[in-house]
């Protein structure tokens, strides 16, 4: 069929010619290849239209199919109208839901097309939801969540009898993350459900992703189906990025350590006048409320105009804040990966990055926020918080020019959300054992998925488990006309309320006094806190009065300043596609074979690094071996991320304490490691490669790390989205005591008296693959094998050292004690120099 | 582990149980019997051997120490009647001669015949012997009588170089009361603040030490 011939076709383009616009080659491609039936990935910058990539080419088929229909039958569309659901469009975010409605919906009126545009998530009101399942509106936007709340409710199959497409939006967010596995599932399931019933059906699956590593893998994950044709449509239109580093004047006015970076806050208030609104990005929560405060400080005139946004935010006072981007009356908005993803937001024409972004596809698309047409520039602000990240800024900008960018890797075998996923079916329609188990072994996620794993999980949720240990009284799922359903109402009602894997700490909901909630903080923060103490959340210096049934009651605070809560939460590490450039734009900083004016300001130093040790060269490894008060310290410099040093500090603490007995204290940075002991470190050039050493890799890292201990954290997890805790929602209190024990307490028991448990597997197989990343440790030691290996012996620290000893110092104390633990190790770093310096006072 | 209190010798043992000798007395708390049936009752995987596990425990701490009297200071049975109660009324039935003693804590909620029926001898609120009080939480008032409670199954975090730390159950001698450790291994730990002079007793598999 020749599409562009097509009514539906003309009827688009004449509309977009009406609004100025024509469509980009990518979307005409997607057009094309949806018409003859083709699934795929649409890959394109932020900003050139990736929805209507799809959204219109399902449109263009229906306008098309009314078309041929009209001339054979005049009553059709009134049918039409009851033919139910039709495109799914999945959404990582709610944030995105109302946003996309917004948009599909005026196209659809344009065009005067009578669909209904519907959106189902956690925000969507109750009878909203009972409206739809009456009648399903043509085009519902939808969260992985929300799919499996579907599904487990009665009589659902029916819904998807029209459907003619799934997409799945933000697919490089998803993919790397086990609600990615939960679309997977879902998919599958919505799929098999269409096709059994009208096999002649040709039900279409479409990813959008920004530009990821591994884009032919992207797709593989979301289109397992072989018998779909399947292709990736790559815009070829380029985003233009600006990519800025506010610099110091001088490399000593930025700290050799340090996270906050507020000795540059002044430089940013002129980029925030100059531009219409900024968004501001921080890497914690914390940080982002230190920020607030800051900056309020240095510039009243910002107050009112500056909003804060956050995770741990309230949902309506972040909504509050999303509207006030969108009609453009703040000037700036401090925020966390809470706004990475999104809405456009028009007025945004400027970012600022503070502190390194860890990686180059976080750093690209937060610049993809600003400058959101098609034609406009994407400009992007760097704030480094210590010297070195200078270097960083220099790597990020040659790793966005060469398009350098990680990949995501999709997760596989997750018993944990398996396990979930099928109480959610026996909730809903139930399911058949044989069936569903051909249906799960065709997703990506499971095709590894043996016989035996199958039949254990079977035994699990039906009997209880293994049945070599008798589980009595065991009733969760049973068998009920050749299907598997959960009979009791009391179950299923508690397995609707945690679907779901994102899993997160007890919080509690910080609410005024006089009403108005505020958001949200840990317990862990509060039970430490006593009554008529303050702390800041969303900006506002708030006192703590007290709990009342798991809310937190709070007033407004006549203090200008206060702690804020650190929300827990894994530190990003830096990603190997970084590191690598990272170890080049070492290389070029001293050689000055670089254009980056970042290297030039942090020249001196380099050049002190070069006196007091050495600057490590692409094909060198650095060993830095200090005597200090302190002790002994060994500190090596391999580039590969926190925790990939982790891992690597503890297997070389193990090798060393074979050759004699020895004890360590170790911490570590995104750029190197550091041992401490109180004895010399048995160290030299000759042992040294063995050391460091890939053979025996798997053995000495079971000796040297407790594995057990990380498995342990990792079955956090895994407990509470396969429903063996049961954690309510947050702020809600917890009803049947007697059913409340901790994921610990399950670990111990299963590593006791059930061992074939495969989730305690899983919980050892995400310790060993996520954060162990053996793989990539062992092609760190290979690199460092091939390297020159150069030790040096310097009298103090050195700049390179000084980030990771500061580091290792953070976790046991408060920041004020920090602040005067670094200026003395400075002052003692510095000591030379102030003794020349004061030999000079004398002579005067 | 032998201890002084109060000019008693009690006799700590490694499986979560006071022996007093004087007394042919065996002292636990926080048996919480039937807890896995009643989490698998409502949709949770728990191994049965887990409560198993317990009961061979006891047997072998009455085989150990020849007990005439069994006393549960609290939370004998989790929450009501259910397999594997009835499973402990038969491991019950094979000592007629041992007396059990419970004074009631927050978890047992059997009907009174279920208790007598098992030969259980129930005390609601405390049961004094001179010169101990067992009562399953500690009360705000205190006198002549030592308290010996359980209740909070108490836990001591042992801290070692480079940032290990590990957290074992423990026994708790304060000033004017002692906390056992709960008996049950599906139970969790919860850490006691301490004062001076209080004792931490931990447990290992292999022995018994003082923190």
């Amino acid at each position: 069929m020749l599409l562009k011939k097509s009514k539906g076709y003309k009827q688009v383009i004449s509309w977009l010619k009406e609004q100025r616009k024509k469509p980009f080659k990518f979307q005409t491609d997607a057009w094309q290849y949806y018409a003859e039936g083709y699934s795929g990935l649409v890959n394109a910058p932020t900003g050139f239209g990736k929805t209507f990539s799809l959204f219109l080419a399902v449109v263009i088929e229906e306008l098309n199919h009314r078309e041929t229909d009209k001339t054979i039958n005049s009553k059709t569309i009134s049918r039409q109208k009851n033919a139910g659901l039709k495109l799914l469009w999945i959404t990582p975010l709610r944030s995105l839901a109302k946003d996309l409605a917004r948009a599909m919906r005026e196209v659809c009126t344009e065009l005067e097309l009578d669909w209904h545009i519907g959106v189902r998530n956690g925000d969507t009101p109750q009878n909203e939801k009972l409206k739809q399942k009456k009648q399903m509106p043509e085009v519902l936007i939808i969260t992985p969540e929300s799919m499996h709340l579907l599904l487990a409710q009665k009589d659902t199959s029916a819904y998807f009898d029209g459907l003619q497409c799934i997409v799945a939006d933000e697919w490089h967010e998803l993919m790397g993350s086990k609600r990615g596995v939960m679309a997977e599932l879902a998919i599958s399931r919505i799929r098999e459900l269409a096709v059994s019933k009208h096999p002649e059906k040709l039900l279409r699956i479409w990813g959008i992703s920004a530009t990821i590593g591994n884009l032919e893998q992207a797709l593989d994950v979301l289109v397992p189906y072989p018998e779909l044709l399947k292709t990736i449509v790559v815009a070829d239109v380029e985003k233009k990025i600006l990519i800025r580093s506010i610099l110091p004047d001088h490399i000593d006015m930025l700290p050799w350590a340090g996270h906050l970076g507020h000795k540059l806050a002044h430089k940013l208030l002129p980029i925030i006048w100059k531009n219409k609104t900024t968004l501001i990005f921080c890497n914690t929560r914390g940080q982002a409320e230190l920020w607030y405060q800051n900056l309020l400080k240095l510039d009243e005139n910002l107050a009112g105009q500056l909003a804060i946004h956050h995770g741990s935010i309230d949902y309506e006072l972040r909504n509050w804040i999303e509207d006030a981007i969108h009609t453009g009356i703040l000037k700036a908005v401090i925020s966390t990966s809470s706004l990475d993803l999104g809405v456009d937001f028009k007025p945004v024409d400027t970012v600022v990055q503070i502190g390194s972004p860890k990686g180059v596809a976080r750093f690209l698309q937060r610049a993809g926020r600003s400058g959101h047409s098609p034609n406009e520039v994407s400009k992007i602000y760097f704030l480094p918080t210590h010297a070195l990240e200078l270097v960083e800024a220099a790597a990020i900008k040659e790793a966005a020019k060469t398009q350098n960018i990680e990949s995501r890797e999709p997760v596989v075998m997750a018993f944990d959300v398996l396990i979930q996923y099928m109480i959610t079916l026996a909730t809903g329609d139930g399911f058949d054992d044989q069936k569903l188990y051909k249906e799960i072994k065709s997703t990506h996620a499971f095709r590894e998925l043996e016989p035996a794993e199958w039949a254990w999980m079977m035994q699990f949720i039906t009997t209880g488990g293994d049945s070599l240990t008798a589980y009595t009284e065991f009733s969760k799922v049973e068998k009920e006309n050749g299907l598997w359903k959960v009979k009791s109402r009391q179950l299923a009602m508690r397995h609707r309320l945690h679907i779901g894997t994102i899993v997160s700490d007890a919080m509690l909901k910080v609410k005024y006094l006089t009403g108005g909630y505020v958001g949200m903080v840990e317990e862990s923060f509060i039970s430490k806190m006593k009554p008529g103490n303050s702390f800041t959340l969303a900006g506002r210096v708030l006192e703590y009065i007290m709990i009342k049934e798991m809310t937190i009651l709070v007033r407004k605070s006549k203090l200008k300043t206060a702690i804020s809560p650190s929300w827990l939460g894994g530190r990003l590490s830096l990603t190997a596609n970084l590191g690598a450039i990272l170890r080049h734009k070492y290389n070029q900083a001293l050689d000055k074979t670089h254009e980056d004016e970042e290297l030039d300001i942090i020249l001196p130093l380099f050049e002190r690094q070069a006196k007091v040790s050495h600057v490590p060269k692409d094909d060198e490894f650095l060993i830095e071996l200090i005597k200090t008060r302190d002790g002994y310290h060994f500190f090596a410099y391999p580039f590969e991320g926190r925790q990939v040093h982790e891992i690597m500090a503890a297997l070389i603490a193990y090798r060393l304490s074979k050759v004699k007995p020895i004890s360590f204290s170790i911490a570590m940075n995104d750029y190197g490691f550091e041992l401490l002991s109180e004895q010399p470190i048995p160290l030299d050039e000759e042992n040294c490669k063995l050391l460091f050493s890939p053979v025996n890799l798997g053995e000495d890292i079971v000796a040297s790390i407790n594995a057990t201990e990380m498995a342990r954290r990792k079955f956090r997890d895994i407990a509470c989205i396969s429903g063996l805790v049961f954690q309510g929602y947050p702020g809600k209190y917890v009803a049947n005591r007697h059913l409340q024990a901790s994921s610990t307490l399950f670990f111990n028991v299963f590593s006791d008296y059930d061992k074939h448990n495969l989730l305690l597997r899983q919980a050892y197989d995400e310790a060993f693959y996520q954060q162990i990343e053996e793989p990539r440790l062992a092609a760190a030691l290979h690199r460092i094998q091939k390297s020159k290996i150069i030790i040096v012996r310097p009298d103090s620290y050195t700049p390179l050292c000084f980030p990771i000893k500061v580091d290792s110092l953070r976790e046991n104390m408060s920041t004020e004690e920090l602040g005067e633990r670094i200026a003395r190790m400075t002052a003692e770093a510095d000591g030379k120099e102030l003794k020349t310096h004061r030999r000079k006072k004398n002579e005067h | 582990m032998n201890i002084n209190c109060r000019g008693e010798n009690l006799i700590l043992s490694e499986e979560r149980a006071i022996y007093w000798a004087t007394k042919k007395m065996l002292i636990i708390s926080d048996l919480h019997l039937g807890k896995g049936a009643h989490f698998r009752k409502a949709g949770i995987q728990i191994p049965s051997l887990v409560n198993t596990a317990d009961l061979d425990r006891l047997t072998n701490l009455l085989r150990q120490f020849e007990p005439e009297c069994l006393l549960v200071t609290g939370d004998m049975f989790h929450h009501q009647m259910n397999s594997e109660v009835a499973l402990f009324s038969q491991w019950r039935s094979q000592y007629p001669d041992l007396k059990i003693i419970l004074v009631k804590g927050n978890h047992d909620s059997l009907l009174a015949s279920d208790y007598e029926e098992m030969m259980i001898e129930i005390h609601a609120i405390e049961f004094l012997m001179k010169p101990f009080r067992f009562i399953h939480d500690q009360p705000s008032v205190t006198d002549a009588y030592y308290n010996i409670t359980g209740h909070i199954h108490p836990g001591v975090t042992i801290y070692g170089k480079a940032r290990q730390q590990i957290k074992l159950p423990c026994f708790y001698f304060g000033k004017t009361c002692a906390i056992l450790p709960a008996f049950s291994v599906f139970t969790g730990l919860s850490k006691i603040k301490s004062q001076q002079g209080d004792q931490f007793y931990a447990i290992t598999p292999e022995r018994i030490f003082l923190v």
